[in-house]
């Protein structure tokens, strides 16, 4: 019974997750890495790690609400109106991709497993806070400094102001003569779809 | 067992009937005219009875899905909650779990307005997902405040760790964060950004028939079940005197749902960009204190 | 035998997410990909966890530290996409090859 639920719930984990790569709309792209994390999950909470499993849905709710957000606000195609492919180094990709499955599957294969399940007596979710502030404290607190540090570094980086001014006004530096073009480098016509380097917002 | 399972569908369903009728009590307040117990009910057919709309190119999957999910979670927010001494669904996290039901509902409301490919539901759709994130982090402060005392994340536990004095005595400043909450989760009021007048009825714009019956369902359903988990969390649950343990669970799923309402209607909405700026400046800080008061009460 | 279908499917979730990050142009879509990998660890250590290791409260602890990461991850990676897009107007990665040369 446990393992045709847990089969189950990582065929779909799989299948999302692939679909991630195949669907043409950006929501649909994000909610499918959703239910691909719902899914491992739900085989948490079934194998005997309730806590893990439930606070990975609710991270990954929060998250890709987040990352869906994100990919309207920036992509040029949001809706799935058309095809949405954009790949490079495609073949090399895919070639990556079956290797690295290939490779783990026969280490996964070849290799003699362990077998000491969890016990149903065990209180998991009481073991886990005893250890989170107990004999792991430095590496729990390791994790919320590495956070901190995060929410610092991500604040600065997207921050508005920038020296030459706001961000979304190019933050170009001055002209080395008077109303010249703006010193360092400026870069190519190549990437990115959008050519509107100088357009004003 | 299988009684405490069916207590969820018979208490979402007179939730949804009370909370509808509340509502339409509401405006007797203001001295308008208020419907009666009937007026709900009523209301409801009426909407079966019309045609359903169809926008161009929507996204049918999502459209359909987006309100069964609500109600999904409303549902499974609410099997969290004790009963009597059990839960209908009794997990050592079930605090997490309605946490988890929280943070998918800004999903669920966000793929209503996205799916109709129309311009008032994004716009409410995109409202809502920007103030209700930033309502997330008051709401895991106060659960993680609300299991302190019990030091246990079993609903169970804290509302047995309630039985000399109730949280809401010891966190006053909880219930009232958890009331934003509410009100968020459940689109009313001040934090009503997903279907507001404003604009046009926001991600229900589109919406007519069957499909819209279903979503103000889903609507009051989450109600009920915010309304039994603050109840569980802050006044005790199935905990008093005399009568048993459902009853008094339902008597203050009531109170808090009437009081919820009130505030839905009772308080005005401010501009979204007003909004967020009271989330981050003013409600973090404090729930962030609620949280440092309450872990001291617990330790002393 | 489950703990051979976990990690199998682990390592399909890991095979998938590589090839995302290796060959997505758009920047969330390639965070997509790194965020799938790391799907594929958690479930992996979900499988180790419970199977193997009968318990130990530092598996754990594993879990927490990869969601730990995601989260740098995601908060960074988006940080970055906000100040390149301020930059260059562009949301893929081959708007910035002006390092190159």
């Amino acid at each position: 019974m446990v393992n045709v639920v847990v089969i189950a719930l990582i065929l779909f984990a799989v299948w999302t997750g692939w679909r991630v790569f195949r669907v043409d709309s950006m929501v649909r792209a994000s909610f499918s890495l959703m239910l691909s994390f719902i899914a491992v999950g739900g085989v948490g909470v079934v194998l005997s790690m309730p806590y893990i499993g439930v606070a990975t849905v609710f991270m990954m709710a929060v998250e890709m609400m987040a990352m869906a957000i994100f990919m309207v606000a920036f992509m040029m195609n949001p809706a799935g109106l058309n095809p949405m492919m954009m790949v490079h180094q495609h073949k090399f990709s895919v070639g990556a991709g079956v290797l690295a499955w290939l490779g783990l599957s026969t280490a996964v294969l070849s290799a003699e497993l362990p077998s000491a399940p969890v016990t149903s007596e065990q209180r998991v979710v009481f073991d886990l806070g005893i250890e989170l502030l107990g004999p792991s404290m430095l590496i729990f607190e390791t994790a919320g400094v590495t956070l901190l540090a995060t929410m610092v570094g991500a604040v600065i980086l997207s921050s508005r102001e920038g020296r030459y001014g706001h961000a979304d006004h190019g933050s170009r530096p001055p002209g080395l003569a008077e109303g010249g073009d703006p010193a360092g480098r400026v870069p190519d016509e190549g990437g990115g779809h959008h050519h509107h380097h100088h357009g004003g917002h | 067992m299988i009684w405490l399972l069916l207590t969820v569908p018979v208490t979402l369903a007179v939730g949804v009937w009370l909370a509808a009728t509340f509502d339409r009590l509401a405006p007797a307040l203001w001295g308008a005219r208020a419907g009666g117990p009937v007026a709900a009910l009523r209301d409801g057919a009426l909407l079966l009875r019309r045609q359903t709309v169809r926008t161009e190119a929507p996204d049918d999957l999502n459209r359909r899905l987006a309100p069964v999910v609500y109600l999904a979670l409303a549902a499974i927010g609410l099997s969290v909650v004790p009963v009597t001494h059990a839960a209908p669904i009794e997990s050592p996290v079930g605090i997490v779990i309605w946490g988890s039901c929280e943070a998918l509902t800004i999903i669920a409301v966000f793929l209503h307005g996205w799916s109709p490919n129309a311009p008032f539901p994004l716009i409410g759709a995109y409202r809502y997902a920007a103030i209700a994130l930033p309502v997330m982090l008051p709401s895991m402060f106060v659960l993680i405040a609300a299991a302190l005392p019990a030091e246990s994340l079993s609903v169970t536990a804290i509302v047995e760790s309630q039985r000399e004095v109730w949280n809401v005595v010891r966190q006053p400043l909880g219930l009232a964060l958890f009331l934003l909450v509410g009100l968020t989760l459940t689109q009313r009021g001040p934090f009503d950004f997903a279907d507001g007048a404003d604009i046009a009825g926001g991600t229900s714009a589109e919406d007519s028939g069957a499909g819209r019956a279903l979503w103000q369902l889903a609507r009051l359903a989450m109600l009920t079940a915010f309304s039994a988990m603050a109840a569980a969390l802050f006044l005790g649950g199935p905990l008093g005197p005399g009568l048993p343990g459902p009853v008094w669970l339902w008597l203050k799923t009531a109170a808090i749902m009437a009081l919820t309402v009130l505030l839905g209607h009772g308080i005005a909405r401010t501009t979204p960009g007003r909004m967020l700026t009271l989330l981050w400046i003013v409600a973090l800080p404090v729930s962030f204190l609620h949280l440092a008061v309450s872990g001291g009460l617990a330790l002393w | 035998m489950t703990l051979t279908i976990v990690l199998l499917g682990a390592s399909a979730l890991i095979g998938i997410g590589l090839y995302g990050a290796l060959s997505q142009q758009s920047f969330v879509m390639l965070m997509m990909g790194l965020e799938l990998m790391l799907n594929g660890a958690i479930l992996a250590i979900i499988g180790f966890w419970s199977l193997g290791l009968a318990g130990m409260p530092e598996g754990q602890l594993l879990a927490i530290i990869v969601m730990a990461v995601m989260a740098v991850e995601m908060a960074l990676g988006f940080a970055l996409i906000v100040a390149v897009y301020r930059k260059r107007q562009a949301d893929m990665t081959e708007a910035l090859g002006t390092l190159k040369e």
